[in-house]
Protein backbone atom coordinates (compact mmCIF):
# COMPACT_ATOMS: atom_id res chain seq x y z
CA UNK A 1 0.00 0.00 0.00
CA UNK A 2 1.61 3.53 -0.51
CA UNK A 3 1.59 6.48 0.57
CA UNK A 4 -1.16 8.09 -1.53
CA UNK A 5 -3.39 5.12 -0.89
CA UNK A 6 -3.05 5.49 2.80
CA UNK A 7 -3.03 9.36 3.07
CA UNK A 8 -4.57 10.91 0.19
CA UNK A 9 -3.09 14.52 1.00
CA UNK A 10 0.50 14.11 1.20
CA UNK A 11 0.89 17.04 3.86
CA UNK A 12 -0.93 14.98 6.35
CA UNK A 13 2.06 12.68 7.09
CA UNK A 14 4.75 13.26 9.04
CA UNK A 15 7.69 14.48 6.67
CA UNK A 16 11.11 16.83 6.76
CA UNK A 17 13.56 17.88 5.32
CA UNK A 18 17.68 17.03 6.18
CA UNK A 19 21.07 16.92 4.65
CA UNK A 20 24.55 15.58 5.55
CA UNK A 21 26.09 18.57 6.36
CA UNK A 22 29.51 17.72 4.18
CA UNK A 23 31.50 19.45 2.00
CA UNK A 24 34.63 17.81 0.28
CA UNK A 25 38.20 19.16 -0.70
CA UNK A 26 39.86 16.95 -2.60
CA UNK A 27 43.50 16.53 -3.66
CA UNK A 28 44.76 16.06 -7.53
CA UNK A 29 47.30 13.47 -6.26
CA UNK A 30 50.84 12.46 -6.97
CA UNK A 31 49.81 11.99 -11.01
CA UNK A 32 47.38 14.94 -10.94
CA UNK A 33 49.53 17.37 -9.78
CA UNK A 34 51.53 17.04 -13.04
CA UNK A 35 49.60 16.57 -15.22
CA UNK A 36 47.21 19.58 -14.34
CA UNK A 37 50.87 21.53 -13.77
CA UNK A 38 51.78 21.03 -17.52
CA UNK A 39 47.97 22.01 -19.06
CA UNK A 40 48.26 25.00 -16.70
CA UNK A 41 51.65 26.18 -17.71
CA UNK A 42 52.70 24.84 -20.93
CA UNK A 43 49.42 23.78 -22.52
CA UNK A 44 50.09 20.49 -23.30
CA UNK A 45 48.78 17.07 -22.11
CA UNK A 46 51.14 14.49 -20.68
CA UNK A 47 50.81 10.67 -20.22
CA UNK A 48 52.57 8.55 -17.65
CA UNK A 49 54.27 5.21 -19.25
CA UNK A 50 54.32 1.52 -18.07
CA UNK A 51 57.17 0.44 -20.16
CA UNK A 52 56.88 -3.21 -18.73
CA UNK A 53 53.46 -3.28 -20.28
CA UNK A 54 53.54 -1.41 -23.39
CA UNK A 55 51.10 1.22 -22.32
CA UNK A 56 50.67 5.23 -21.60
CA UNK A 57 48.43 6.54 -19.35
CA UNK A 58 45.85 8.95 -20.20
CA UNK A 59 44.46 10.48 -17.68
CA UNK A 60 47.63 9.38 -16.24
CA UNK A 61 48.70 7.60 -13.28
CA UNK A 62 51.06 7.33 -10.54
CA UNK A 63 51.01 3.16 -10.93
CA UNK A 64 50.53 0.59 -13.14
CA UNK A 65 47.05 -0.77 -12.65
CA UNK A 66 48.00 -3.99 -14.60
CA UNK A 67 51.30 -4.90 -12.87
CA UNK A 68 50.83 -1.70 -9.75
CA UNK A 69 54.89 -0.43 -11.12
CA UNK A 70 55.39 2.88 -10.18
CA UNK A 71 55.56 4.97 -13.41
CA UNK A 72 58.58 7.60 -13.47
CA UNK A 73 58.51 8.15 -16.81
CA UNK A 74 56.15 10.90 -18.53
CA UNK A 75 55.85 11.81 -21.82
CA UNK A 76 53.50 14.54 -23.99
CA UNK A 77 50.84 12.81 -25.97
CA UNK A 78 49.78 15.10 -27.95
CA UNK A 79 46.55 17.83 -28.35
CA UNK A 80 45.16 15.66 -31.35
CA UNK A 81 42.71 12.74 -31.04
CA UNK A 82 39.71 11.08 -32.55
CA UNK A 83 36.39 10.75 -31.53
CA UNK A 84 35.56 7.37 -30.49
CA UNK A 85 31.91 8.20 -29.55
CA UNK A 86 29.71 10.86 -28.62
CA UNK A 87 26.27 11.81 -27.14
CA UNK A 88 24.18 15.30 -27.80
CA UNK A 89 23.04 16.55 -24.81
CA UNK A 90 19.31 17.75 -24.61
CA UNK A 91 18.09 18.72 -21.28
CA UNK A 92 20.06 20.04 -18.08
CA UNK A 93 20.08 17.84 -14.71
CA UNK A 94 16.73 19.54 -13.99
CA UNK A 95 15.10 18.66 -17.11
CA UNK A 96 14.65 21.61 -18.86
CA UNK A 97 15.70 21.51 -22.43
CA UNK A 98 19.03 23.28 -23.66
CA UNK A 99 18.84 26.03 -25.69
CA UNK A 100 22.51 25.35 -26.97
CA UNK A 101 22.86 21.75 -26.87
CA UNK A 102 26.35 20.32 -25.41
CA UNK A 103 28.03 17.71 -27.69
CA UNK A 104 30.10 15.28 -24.59
CA UNK A 105 32.55 12.86 -26.53
CA UNK A 106 35.22 10.33 -25.60
CA UNK A 107 38.17 11.07 -27.40
CA UNK A 108 41.09 9.01 -27.95
CA UNK A 109 44.38 10.45 -27.71
CA UNK A 110 47.64 9.30 -30.22
CA UNK A 111 49.73 8.13 -28.36
CA UNK A 112 48.00 7.21 -25.19
CA UNK A 113 45.77 3.93 -24.50
CA UNK A 114 43.30 5.63 -22.71
CA UNK A 115 41.67 9.39 -23.65
CA UNK A 116 39.78 11.83 -22.21
CA UNK A 117 36.13 12.80 -21.98
CA UNK A 118 35.31 16.37 -23.06
CA UNK A 119 32.86 18.88 -24.92
CA UNK A 120 33.31 19.25 -28.75
CA UNK A 121 33.01 22.60 -29.86
CA UNK A 122 33.13 25.07 -33.49
CA UNK A 123 30.91 22.08 -34.34
CA UNK A 124 27.27 21.77 -34.83
CA UNK A 125 25.95 18.54 -34.07
CA UNK A 126 24.59 17.26 -36.70
CA UNK A 127 28.35 17.50 -38.59
CA UNK A 128 30.08 15.25 -35.70
CA UNK A 129 30.76 11.59 -36.49
CA UNK A 130 32.56 8.70 -34.69
CA UNK A 131 36.36 8.59 -36.06
CA UNK A 132 36.64 12.53 -36.29
CA UNK A 133 39.73 14.30 -36.01
CA UNK A 134 39.85 16.56 -33.55
CA UNK A 135 42.27 18.71 -31.04
CA UNK A 136 42.03 20.35 -27.58
CA UNK A 137 41.53 23.80 -27.57
CA UNK A 138 42.88 26.02 -24.11
CA UNK A 139 41.56 28.42 -22.49
CA UNK A 140 43.90 31.50 -22.67
CA UNK A 141 46.95 31.10 -20.40
CA UNK A 142 46.04 33.30 -17.94
CA UNK A 143 42.49 32.09 -17.03
CA UNK A 144 43.82 28.11 -16.25
CA UNK A 145 43.73 27.39 -13.02
CA UNK A 146 44.86 23.66 -13.64
CA UNK A 147 41.28 22.22 -14.19
CA UNK A 148 40.03 19.56 -16.62
CA UNK A 149 38.04 22.95 -17.60
CA UNK A 150 41.37 24.76 -18.80
CA UNK A 151 40.95 22.74 -22.44
CA UNK A 152 37.75 24.56 -23.02
CA UNK A 153 36.54 22.13 -25.58
CA UNK A 154 38.35 19.55 -28.44
CA UNK A 155 37.69 21.45 -31.86
CA UNK A 156 37.50 19.46 -35.43
CA UNK A 157 41.09 19.59 -36.84
CA UNK B 1 34.15 -28.07 8.67
CA UNK B 2 36.67 -28.04 6.30
CA UNK B 3 38.86 -24.89 5.61
CA UNK B 4 42.61 -24.67 4.68
CA UNK B 5 45.21 -23.16 7.02
CA UNK B 6 46.13 -19.55 6.42
CA UNK B 7 48.77 -17.20 6.75
CA UNK B 8 49.46 -13.55 6.28
CA UNK B 9 53.00 -13.03 4.35
CA UNK B 10 53.16 -9.75 3.84
CA UNK B 11 52.44 -6.49 4.56
CA UNK B 12 52.98 -2.74 3.91
CA UNK B 13 51.52 0.80 5.03
CA UNK B 14 51.70 4.07 4.57
CA UNK B 15 53.04 7.28 7.00
CA UNK B 16 49.39 7.94 8.52
CA UNK B 17 48.76 11.73 8.18
CA UNK B 18 46.34 14.66 8.49
CA UNK B 19 46.65 15.46 5.02
CA UNK B 20 48.13 13.17 2.27
CA UNK B 21 48.26 14.68 -1.17
CA UNK B 22 48.25 11.60 -2.91
CA UNK B 23 44.44 10.64 -3.67
CA UNK B 24 42.84 7.62 -1.96
CA UNK B 25 43.76 5.30 -4.52
CA UNK B 26 47.52 6.75 -4.91
CA UNK B 27 47.70 5.61 -1.12
CA UNK B 28 45.59 2.60 -1.80
CA UNK B 29 48.62 1.72 -4.11
CA UNK B 30 51.33 2.41 -2.61
CA UNK B 31 50.58 0.34 0.68
CA UNK B 32 49.71 -2.54 -1.87
CA UNK B 33 53.05 -2.25 -3.88
CA UNK B 34 54.95 -2.20 -0.34
CA UNK B 35 52.92 -5.41 0.55
CA UNK B 36 53.96 -7.30 -1.94
CA UNK B 37 57.37 -6.26 -1.92
CA UNK B 38 57.81 -7.19 1.40
CA UNK B 39 57.54 -11.02 0.15
CA UNK B 40 58.93 -10.28 -3.30
CA UNK B 41 55.50 -11.35 -4.68
CA UNK B 42 54.13 -9.80 -8.30
CA UNK B 43 50.57 -8.57 -9.03
CA UNK B 44 50.55 -12.15 -11.28
CA UNK B 45 50.44 -13.91 -8.14
CA UNK B 46 47.31 -12.49 -6.61
CA UNK B 47 44.08 -14.45 -7.13
CA UNK B 48 41.77 -12.22 -5.55
CA UNK B 49 41.69 -8.75 -4.05
CA UNK B 50 39.75 -8.25 -0.73
CA UNK B 51 39.02 -4.77 -0.11
CA UNK B 52 38.39 -2.37 3.01
CA UNK B 53 37.42 1.28 3.13
CA UNK B 54 34.79 3.08 5.19
CA UNK B 55 32.16 5.37 4.33
CA UNK B 56 31.91 7.07 1.09
CA UNK B 57 31.62 9.90 2.16
CA UNK B 58 35.10 10.54 3.60
CA UNK B 59 36.64 10.48 0.24
CA UNK B 60 33.65 12.34 -1.26
CA UNK B 61 33.69 9.34 -3.47
CA UNK B 62 30.50 7.55 -4.06
CA UNK B 63 31.45 3.87 -4.95
CA UNK B 64 34.75 4.55 -3.06
CA UNK B 65 35.28 0.88 -3.60
CA UNK B 66 35.34 0.87 -7.41
CA UNK B 67 37.05 4.16 -7.58
CA UNK B 68 39.81 2.53 -5.29
CA UNK B 69 40.06 -0.72 -7.42
CA UNK B 70 42.84 -0.32 -9.56
CA UNK B 71 45.10 0.70 -7.09
CA UNK B 72 44.73 -1.98 -4.71
CA UNK B 73 45.48 -3.98 -7.55
CA UNK B 74 42.20 -5.50 -8.66
CA UNK B 75 42.05 -5.09 -12.38
CA UNK B 76 40.97 -8.26 -14.08
CA UNK B 77 40.66 -9.83 -10.52
CA UNK B 78 37.53 -11.17 -8.28
CA UNK B 79 36.99 -8.00 -5.88
CA UNK B 80 34.96 -7.68 -3.15
CA UNK B 81 34.89 -4.42 -1.03
CA UNK B 82 33.66 -4.71 2.87
CA UNK B 83 33.07 -2.29 4.98
CA UNK B 84 31.46 -2.68 8.64
CA UNK B 85 32.27 0.75 9.90
CA UNK B 86 35.45 1.05 12.45
CA UNK B 87 35.37 -2.80 12.37
CA UNK B 88 36.59 -2.72 8.39
CA UNK B 89 40.08 -3.28 9.03
CA UNK B 90 40.05 -6.20 10.83
CA UNK B 91 37.43 -7.38 9.11
CA UNK B 92 39.01 -6.81 5.55
CA UNK B 93 41.25 -9.45 7.03
CA UNK B 94 38.78 -11.97 7.86
CA UNK B 95 36.99 -11.24 4.38
CA UNK B 96 40.61 -12.72 2.99
CA UNK B 97 41.06 -14.84 4.90
CA UNK B 98 37.55 -16.89 4.15
CA UNK B 99 38.67 -16.14 0.07
CA UNK B 100 41.50 -18.24 0.82
CA UNK B 101 40.30 -20.71 3.75
CA UNK B 102 37.69 -21.78 1.28
CA UNK B 103 39.79 -23.10 -1.27
CA UNK B 104 38.25 -20.88 -3.77
CA UNK B 105 41.98 -18.39 -4.34
CA UNK B 106 45.46 -19.58 -3.46
CA UNK B 107 46.17 -15.55 -1.91
CA UNK B 108 44.79 -12.82 -1.40
CA UNK B 109 45.49 -8.72 -1.29
CA UNK B 110 44.01 -7.22 1.54
CA UNK B 111 43.52 -3.44 1.41
CA UNK B 112 42.28 -0.56 3.30
CA UNK B 113 41.99 2.91 2.93
CA UNK B 114 40.61 5.74 4.28
CA UNK B 115 41.05 9.70 2.79
CA UNK B 116 39.34 11.52 5.90
CA UNK B 117 40.60 14.95 5.39
CA UNK B 118 38.54 15.35 2.16
CA UNK B 119 35.81 15.50 4.32
CA UNK B 120 34.89 18.64 5.21
CA UNK B 121 34.67 20.59 7.48
CA UNK B 122 35.53 17.51 9.39
CA UNK B 123 34.70 14.01 9.05
CA UNK B 124 31.79 14.36 12.02
CA UNK B 125 29.41 15.47 9.74
CA UNK B 126 29.04 12.19 7.63
CA UNK B 127 28.72 10.45 11.50
CA UNK B 128 25.72 12.64 11.90
CA UNK B 129 23.11 10.72 9.87
CA UNK B 130 24.16 7.69 11.13
CA UNK B 131 21.16 8.05 14.44
CA UNK B 132 17.53 7.17 13.90
CA UNK B 133 16.53 9.86 12.23
CA UNK B 134 13.16 9.85 14.01
CA UNK B 135 14.18 9.71 17.83
CA UNK B 136 17.52 11.03 17.90
CA UNK B 137 18.64 13.65 14.54
CA UNK B 138 16.57 16.03 16.54
CA UNK B 139 18.81 16.33 19.38
CA UNK B 140 22.08 16.42 17.16
CA UNK B 141 23.66 13.47 18.71
CA UNK B 142 27.18 13.31 17.32
CA UNK B 143 29.80 10.43 18.23
CA UNK B 144 31.85 12.43 20.89
CA UNK B 145 28.67 12.41 22.80
CA UNK B 146 27.57 8.78 22.49
CA UNK B 147 31.56 7.71 23.40
CA UNK B 148 30.98 10.14 26.45
CA UNK B 149 27.38 7.83 27.45
CA UNK B 150 29.24 5.20 27.01
CA UNK B 151 32.71 6.07 29.25
CA UNK B 152 30.77 7.67 31.89
CA UNK B 153 28.80 4.32 32.26
CA UNK B 154 31.90 2.40 32.31
CA UNK B 155 33.67 4.49 34.86
CA UNK B 156 30.96 5.09 37.01
CA UNK B 157 29.88 0.98 36.99
CA UNK B 158 33.52 0.08 38.19
CA UNK B 159 34.81 3.44 39.93
CA UNK B 160 37.36 4.28 37.52
CA UNK B 161 38.54 7.96 37.25
CA UNK B 162 39.89 9.82 34.55
CA UNK B 163 43.42 9.65 35.40
CA UNK B 164 43.30 5.90 35.05
CA UNK B 165 42.01 5.95 31.77
CA UNK B 166 44.51 8.80 31.02
CA UNK B 167 47.21 6.69 31.43
CA UNK B 168 46.24 4.33 28.16
CA UNK B 169 46.95 7.66 25.88
CA UNK B 170 50.08 8.10 27.52
CA UNK B 171 51.70 5.19 26.54
CA UNK B 172 49.97 4.39 23.50
CA UNK B 173 51.39 7.99 22.16
CA UNK B 174 54.97 7.18 23.75
CA UNK B 175 54.80 3.97 21.84
CA UNK B 176 53.85 5.90 18.48
CA UNK B 177 57.51 7.58 18.90
CA UNK B 178 59.07 4.53 17.60
CA UNK B 179 56.54 4.20 14.31
CA UNK B 180 57.61 5.31 11.07
CA UNK B 181 54.24 5.87 10.07
CA UNK B 182 52.53 7.74 13.56
CA UNK B 183 50.94 10.73 13.22
CA UNK B 184 49.98 11.65 16.49
CA UNK B 185 53.33 10.19 18.92
CA UNK B 186 53.94 12.60 22.02
CA UNK B 187 55.73 12.61 25.35
CA UNK B 188 52.84 13.46 27.30
CA UNK B 189 51.52 13.02 31.03
CA UNK B 190 48.24 12.18 32.46
CA UNK B 191 48.48 15.99 33.87
CA UNK B 192 48.17 17.10 30.07
CA UNK B 193 45.19 14.57 29.12
CA UNK B 194 43.28 15.72 32.25
CA UNK B 195 43.99 19.50 31.19
CA UNK B 196 42.68 19.38 27.85
CA UNK B 197 39.82 20.43 26.07
CA UNK B 198 36.55 19.22 27.52
CA UNK B 199 34.48 18.03 24.40
CA UNK B 200 31.59 15.70 25.91
CA UNK B 201 32.57 14.65 29.45
CA UNK B 202 34.35 12.63 30.01
CA UNK B 203 35.75 12.72 26.97
CA UNK B 204 38.88 14.92 26.36
CA UNK B 205 40.53 16.32 23.22
CA UNK B 206 43.74 13.88 24.26
CA UNK B 207 41.75 11.52 25.48
CA UNK B 208 40.55 10.98 21.20
CA UNK B 209 42.79 9.56 18.36
CA UNK B 210 43.15 12.02 15.14
CA UNK B 211 41.17 11.85 11.82
CA UNK B 212 43.81 10.44 9.51
CA UNK B 213 44.69 9.63 5.62
CA UNK B 214 46.43 6.67 5.09
CA UNK B 215 46.46 3.04 3.66
CA UNK B 216 47.39 -0.33 4.64
CA UNK B 217 47.77 -3.69 3.02
CA UNK B 218 48.47 -7.36 3.88
CA UNK B 219 48.94 -10.53 1.30
CA UNK B 220 47.21 -13.68 2.66
CA UNK B 221 48.44 -17.15 0.98
CA UNK B 222 47.21 -20.57 1.88
CA UNK B 223 49.81 -22.89 3.32
CA UNK B 224 51.65 -24.29 0.47
CA UNK B 225 51.97 -21.32 -1.05
CA UNK B 226 53.01 -19.39 2.32
CA UNK B 227 55.44 -21.84 3.03
CA UNK B 228 56.87 -21.58 -0.36
CA UNK B 229 57.03 -17.30 0.09
CA UNK B 230 58.72 -17.56 3.33
CA UNK B 231 60.33 -18.95 6.26
CA UNK B 232 58.29 -17.04 9.05
CA UNK B 233 54.46 -17.16 8.13
CA UNK B 234 51.90 -15.87 10.27
CA UNK B 235 49.14 -18.31 10.56
CA UNK B 236 45.76 -17.22 10.87
CA UNK B 237 44.82 -19.34 14.03
CA UNK B 238 41.46 -17.93 14.58
CA UNK B 239 38.56 -15.53 13.84
CA UNK B 240 35.67 -14.46 14.88
CA UNK B 241 33.13 -11.43 14.68
CA UNK B 242 29.89 -10.35 16.09
CA UNK B 243 26.93 -7.60 15.96
CA UNK B 244 24.76 -6.54 18.80
CA UNK B 245 21.53 -4.38 18.34
CA UNK B 246 22.13 -1.63 16.14
CA UNK B 247 19.51 0.51 19.05
CA UNK B 248 22.63 1.64 21.98
CA UNK B 249 19.32 2.28 24.05
CA UNK B 250 19.06 -1.62 24.33
CA UNK B 251 22.83 -2.19 25.80
CA UNK B 252 24.36 -1.68 28.75
CA UNK B 253 27.45 -0.28 27.57
CA UNK B 254 29.39 -0.62 30.46
CA UNK B 255 30.78 -3.80 28.69
CA UNK B 256 31.23 -5.06 25.03
CA UNK B 257 29.63 -8.25 25.17
CA UNK B 258 29.36 -8.29 20.94
CA UNK B 259 33.38 -8.43 21.59
CA UNK B 260 33.53 -10.82 23.65
CA UNK B 261 31.61 -13.09 21.36
CA UNK B 262 33.69 -12.17 18.72
CA UNK B 263 36.32 -13.27 21.36
CA UNK B 264 35.54 -16.46 21.99
CA UNK B 265 34.59 -17.33 18.41
CA UNK B 266 38.28 -16.82 17.63
CA UNK B 267 39.46 -18.48 20.70
CA UNK B 268 37.29 -21.89 19.72
CA UNK B 269 38.99 -21.61 16.22
CA UNK B 270 42.26 -21.24 17.71
CA UNK B 271 41.84 -23.76 20.35
CA UNK B 272 42.75 -21.08 22.88
CA UNK B 273 41.53 -21.86 26.38
CA UNK B 274 43.55 -19.57 28.63
CA UNK B 275 43.65 -16.28 26.88
CA UNK B 276 45.32 -14.58 29.22
CA UNK B 277 48.18 -17.31 28.84
CA UNK B 278 48.23 -17.76 25.50
CA UNK B 279 48.03 -14.55 23.82
CA UNK B 280 51.53 -12.91 23.85
CA UNK B 281 50.79 -9.20 22.13
CA UNK B 282 47.51 -7.40 21.69
CA UNK B 283 46.64 -4.89 19.29
CA UNK B 284 43.09 -3.89 20.60
CA UNK B 285 41.06 -1.17 18.50
CA UNK B 286 41.55 2.01 20.93
CA UNK B 287 40.25 5.30 19.17
CA UNK B 288 39.65 6.40 22.76
CA UNK B 289 41.78 5.46 25.09
CA UNK B 290 39.11 4.17 27.63
CA UNK B 291 38.33 2.30 24.58
CA UNK B 292 41.37 -0.29 24.80
CA UNK B 293 40.31 -0.79 28.47
CA UNK B 294 37.13 -1.43 27.29
CA UNK B 295 37.83 -4.05 24.69
CA UNK B 296 40.64 -5.44 26.61
CA UNK B 297 37.89 -6.86 29.68
CA UNK B 298 35.26 -8.00 26.18
CA UNK B 299 38.62 -10.09 24.77
CA UNK B 300 38.68 -11.87 28.62
CA UNK B 301 42.04 -10.86 28.85
CA UNK B 302 41.46 -8.73 31.68
CA UNK B 303 38.35 -9.27 34.43
CA UNK B 304 35.47 -6.78 34.04
CA UNK B 305 36.50 -3.18 35.73
CA UNK B 306 40.30 -4.13 35.87
CA UNK B 307 41.72 -3.10 32.67
CA UNK B 308 43.08 0.27 34.41
CA UNK B 309 44.40 -1.93 36.80
CA UNK B 310 46.85 -3.83 34.43
CA UNK B 311 47.74 -0.26 32.65
CA UNK B 312 48.86 1.10 35.88
CA UNK B 313 50.77 -1.86 36.99
CA UNK B 314 52.57 -1.78 33.58
CA UNK B 315 51.13 -5.22 32.33
CA UNK B 316 50.64 -3.19 29.24
CA UNK B 317 53.43 -1.71 28.35
CA UNK B 318 55.70 -2.52 25.51
CA UNK B 319 58.13 -4.28 28.11
CA UNK B 320 55.36 -5.94 30.68
CA UNK B 321 53.63 -9.28 30.65
CA UNK B 322 50.87 -8.39 28.09
CA UNK B 323 51.84 -5.42 25.97
CA UNK B 324 49.14 -3.94 24.25
CA UNK B 325 48.90 -1.67 21.34
CA UNK B 326 53.04 -1.43 21.25
CA UNK B 327 52.14 -0.21 17.75
CA UNK B 328 51.02 3.11 19.43
CA UNK B 329 47.83 2.43 18.54
CA UNK B 330 45.01 4.86 16.86
CA UNK B 331 45.85 7.07 20.03
CA UNK B 332 49.25 7.29 18.43
CA UNK B 333 50.07 6.40 14.98
CA UNK B 334 46.48 7.79 13.82
CA UNK B 335 42.83 6.56 12.94
CA UNK B 336 42.39 6.48 9.45
CA UNK B 337 39.25 4.12 9.93
CA UNK B 338 39.89 0.87 8.15
CA UNK B 339 43.29 1.06 7.52
CA UNK B 340 43.88 1.73 11.47
CA UNK B 341 42.47 -1.81 11.87
CA UNK B 342 44.63 -3.44 9.29
CA UNK B 343 47.65 -1.64 10.75
CA UNK B 344 46.64 -3.68 14.05
CA UNK B 345 47.18 -7.12 11.84
CA UNK B 346 50.08 -5.61 10.12
CA UNK B 347 51.49 -4.72 14.00
CA UNK B 348 50.64 -8.60 15.08
CA UNK B 349 52.37 -9.72 11.49
CA UNK B 350 55.43 -7.76 12.58
CA UNK B 351 55.56 -8.36 15.90
CA UNK B 352 55.41 -12.16 16.06
CA UNK B 353 57.91 -12.13 12.76
CA UNK B 354 60.53 -10.36 15.36
CA UNK B 355 60.42 -7.43 12.63
CA UNK B 356 58.73 -4.37 14.62
CA UNK B 357 62.56 -2.91 15.14
CA UNK B 358 62.32 -0.29 18.26
CA UNK B 359 58.45 -1.16 18.99
CA UNK B 360 59.78 -5.01 19.30
CA UNK B 361 58.34 -6.42 22.49
CA UNK B 362 60.92 -8.90 24.47
CA UNK B 363 60.05 -12.39 24.16
CA UNK B 364 59.52 -13.32 21.17
CA UNK B 365 55.50 -13.95 21.08
CA UNK B 366 53.98 -16.68 19.50
CA UNK B 367 50.22 -15.55 19.53
CA UNK B 368 48.75 -11.99 18.87
CA UNK B 369 45.60 -11.03 18.83
CA UNK B 370 44.25 -7.73 16.57
CA UNK B 371 40.76 -6.60 17.02
CA UNK B 372 38.84 -3.90 15.69
CA UNK B 373 35.31 -2.36 16.81
CA UNK B 374 32.71 -0.09 14.97
CA UNK B 375 29.71 0.33 12.55
CA UNK B 376 26.96 2.05 15.20
CA UNK B 377 29.41 1.18 18.09
CA UNK B 378 28.28 -2.72 17.89
CA UNK B 379 30.55 -4.58 15.78
CA UNK B 380 33.73 -6.64 17.07
CA UNK B 381 35.98 -8.29 14.38
CA UNK B 382 39.11 -10.25 16.15
CA UNK B 383 41.78 -11.83 14.42
CA UNK B 384 44.35 -14.19 15.82
CA UNK B 385 47.88 -14.72 14.30
CA UNK B 386 50.13 -17.23 15.37
CA UNK B 387 53.89 -18.72 14.47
Amino acid sequence: MSLVERITTSADAKVWYDNIPIESLYTVGIAGEKFFRAIKDRGVIMGSVCPSCNLTYLPPMMYCERCLAELEEWVEVGTKGTVHTYTVVGVSLEGEPLEQPEILALIKVEGAHGGLVHRLGEVKPEDVEIGMPVEAVFKPKKGREGSILDIEHFKPV
Amino acid sequence: MAMRKVAVVGAGMTKFMRRAQETGRELAFQASRMALDSCEMTLDDIDAVALGTAPDAFDGLHMKGEYLSDGAGAWHKPYMRCYVGGGTGVFAAIQGWYHVASGLFDTCLVVCEEKMSSCMPHPQGAFLTIFDHTTERALKPNLIWIFALEMNRYMTMHGIEKKDIALVAVKNKRNALDHPCAQLAANITVEDVLNSEVLAWPVQRLDISPTSDGAVAIVMAAEHVAKRITDKPAWVRGVGWSLDTAYWTSRDLYYPKYVEYAARMAYDMAGITEPRKEIHVVEPYDPFDYKELHHLEGLLLADKGDAPRLTAEGVTARDGNMPVCPSGGMLGVGNPIAAAGLMKISEIFWQLRGEAGKRQVPGQPKTGLAQSWGDLMQVGCVMILGV
